[in-house]
């Protein structure tokens, strides 16, 4: 009875097995049509115009049909989705968009596909150096860059000028003008930014560290816990405490919420991505007309610098198509399209000819400032033991924001466990 | 054959089936966590107990320990004293009980994830409801002494409706004539309660004691959306570090010898209250 029951079992299994093998045979085998499967993050705006796009490509190339799949909104979830399924060898999917820090640790797994062929020389030059560098891992390019994303200043045009201040240089500077502005204007804040303990916070950091001549590392020398690391470190808490320029919300911040604190009016400036400024030129937005974009501000004799973001496409290594792969991507990272993206969803292009498009210029007259913050855009280290260096310097830069320790006592304690870290390839 | 032998022959589908499904994924955690694996290195060898020696070396991992005990200890008393207290009230019988156990579980119901970002609204410094009833300006999730705190909070208001129907469900079995017989000695409600209540409803307690011990020792969701276990990993627990080590940074080996520390961490915890709960009934 018992016997029978399993073999009945095992009967339908290896039915629904042959039925399920026998319709994906019918499936690829359709008139040479093959389909691409493209992987990214949620598109901002109106999914439909992206989607328009896409169509564009598959009239362009018949015989390619392209299914654009979205992945979950945090950029952890995706990272995770792409490494498991990644070291599964999975071939389910063809072109992937990566974000700017994984794309050293994808190359170095052989995850991704080399690309370097697939991008002249003259190409190259024609991509911000920041992302060119961030997709080059030991002298091969493994993606292309799509978008660009990078640090800047966002401030309040109109009570700078009410008060006769000029844009900041110097972060000094931008505290003096945040204090008075903030002792004249009630209920609003000086300065905010990005500090909860996620990637987000590091991008912050780094960005104090640069300008006040620090890093990470230098030529594969963990240098944390410098001087000036630690100094620039003491300054962001000082922002908070000494200067009370900066709410304490801003331990627990992401972009979204500072994002809305800024939008409503109620801080004179503010460190974020670009993506923010189409928001506020939006009607009926309540400071329409009055945010200025400047590039960071450094410390004394120092320059300024902002963090690399935007996300770049690469090609599954175990991709059944990585003809049709590679030339969906040389049309997603063409200037064409790249101007469309910027003009619909207000992605920043990763080409800078396109910052002297005089389409562009017109509906967005702030590409051309943009354009020079980009030109000076710093990646975070390019690694692949970025993804363990970021675990380990995230919650020591939480503490020092936050008073558990002082910023010689978190570098310090995060310079000793990266060094265990590095250990690990040994 | 007898029939215990018969009984035997059954059990061997659920058997097989069982070690499909969880024997071999522990023993090859295990294997895991003697080695040391990195994916995107390519590194992948037997080295012993090395990860467990670098476990006591290792601060963060002390870090997320301290923390998952002290979540667990004051989340389930938390939990057991309120969820008595209301099993109690609710057991007694009232106009629109029915609809106030049904309205009880309302925390319950809500996903996980759901009721993390909705604390995260109701804790905000500027928009928050709860700095707003008590007029002040705390930052709740950014203060390394409130925001544990406020994650505890949070599940405990999450599951005390959980507990409460437990016990209530417990409370409903014991008979009458129990209380009419002290109510006839004179006995208090506070002796009743002692000396009836309690020790009849020891059985149901260890058990939701188990499930919520169990529970709050794996906690993972609802801190981890709630402040991904900032600030400075003040709300880290040893599932936030063992996921962010296992799927962040990929380090299989490490990662895995976290979770048969956890594993083994609730194995005893279910060992001790199981041991308990048999002596009880005896």
């Amino acid at each position: 009875m018992f016997y029978k029951l399993v073999a009945k079992f095992l009967f339908l299994f290896l039915f629904f097995l042959v039925l399920s093998c026998s319709q994906k045979g019918d499936n690829s085998g359709g008139r040479s049509t093959i389909t691409l499967v493209f992987k990214h993050g949620k598109i901002a705006g109106d999914p439909e115009l992206f989607r328009q796009i896409i169509d564009r490509f598959e009239i362009e190339n018949p015989g390619i049909k392209v299914k654009d799949e979205v992945l979950p909104a945090s950029t952890d979830e995706q990272h995770q989705f792409y490494v498991l399924n990644l070291e599964g060898k999975s071939p389910e999917f063809d072109v992937l968009s990566m974000d700017v820090i994984w794309v050293p640790e994808f190359a170095r797994a052989r995850w991704i596909k080399d690309l370097s062929h697939l991008l002249t020389d003259v190409e190259r030059s024609d991509f911000f150096p920041g992302p060119m560098q961030a997709v080059t891992y030991r002298g091969r390019v493994y993606a292309v860059p799509w978008y660009i994303d990078a640090g800047v200043l966002y401030y309040r045009k109109d009570l700078l000028r009410k008060y006769g201040f000029p844009p900041p240089k110097i972060w000094q500077e931008l505290v003096t003008i945040a204090q008075s502005i903030i002792m004249r204007e009630p209920d609003m804040y000086g300065f905010i930014w990005q500090g909860k303990q996620y990637e987000g916070l590091v991008c912050n950091v780094l960005e104090y560290f640069w300008s006040n001549g620090g890093d990470i590392l230098e030529e594969e020398k963990l240098v944390l816990n410098s001087s000036e690391n630690i100094s620039a470190l003491q300054f962001m808490r000082d922002l908070i405490v000494k200067y009370r320029v900066t709410p304490p919300l801003v331990i627990t911040a992401i972009e979204e919420p500072t994002r809305h604190i800024f939008g409503n009016g109620k801080a004179v400036f503010m460190r974020n991505w670009p993506y923010a400024l189409n928001i506020f030129e939006r009607e009926g937005s309540a400071i329409k007309g009055k945010v200025g974009v400047s590039a960071l501000p450094s410390f004394p004799g120092k320059e300024s610098a902002s963090t690399l973001g935007g996300w770049q496409l690469g090609i599954n290594n175990n991709s059944r198509h990585p003809e049709e792969a590679e030339r969906l991507i040389r049309f997603l990272t063409s200037p064409e399209v790249q101007k469309a993206l910027a003009l619909t969803v207000g992605y920043k292009p990763s080409r800078k000819s396109l910052y002297f498009d005089k389409d562009l210029i017109r509906v967005q007259p702030f590409l051309i400032q943009l354009h020079d913050i980009f030109m000076k855009v710093r990646s975070r280290p390019v690694t692949p033991y970025y993804m363990m260096i970021t675990q380990v310097i995230q919650p020591e830069f939480s503490a020092s924001l936050s008073g558990i320790k002082t910023p010689e006592e978190a570098l310090n304690s995060a310079q000793r466990q990266i060094e265990h870290i590095f250990q690990v390839e040994k | 054959m007898n029939s215990r032998e018969k009984g035997d022959k059954f059990i061997i589908p659920a058997l097989i089936m069982l070690s499909c499904v969880t024997i071999y994924p522990v023993l090859y955690v295990f294997y895991l966590s003697l080695q040391r694996r990195l994916l995107i290195f390519d590194i992948s060898r037997f080295v012993g107990f090395e990860n467990y020696l670098f476990l006591f070396r290792d601060d963060r991992f002390w870090n997320a320990l301290k923390n998952t005990a002290y979540f667990t200890v004051a989340s389930v008393s938390l939990e057991l004293f309120l969820g008595l207290s209301i099993a109690v009230l609710l057991n007694r019988p009232f106009r629109l009980r029915g609809l106030t156990r049904a309205v009880i579980l309302v925390p319950w119901a809500i996903p996980t994830v759901v009721s993390a970002r909705m604390w995260e609204w109701v804790y905000n410094t500027d928009f928050g409801i709860l700095n707003f009833i008590i007029g002040s300006k705390i930052n709740w999730l950014g203060s390394p002494f409130w925001a544990i705190h406020a994650a505890i909070f949070m599940d405990v208001w999450k599951t005390t409706p959980f507990v409460a129907i437990l016990l209530m469900a417990g409370l409903q079995v014991i008979p009458h004539e129990l209380y009419q017989a002290a109510k006839v000695d004179g006995a208090g409600s506070w002796t009743t309660f002692k000396r009836i209540t309690l020790p009849l409803l020891k059985p149901v307690i260890l058990v939701v004691l188990l499930f919520r011990t169990l529970d709050a020792f794996r906690v993972f969701d609802a801190v981890y959306v709630l402040t991904g276990g900032g600030p400075a990993n003040t709300t880290e627990t040893l599932s936030i570090y063992a996921y962010k080590v296992l799927f962040q940074t990929l380090q299989f080996g490490y990662g895995s010898t976290l979770s048969v520390v956890v594993f083994l961490c609730i194995g005893s915890i279910s060992i001790f209250y199981i041991k308990l709960l048999s002596r009880g009934i005896k």
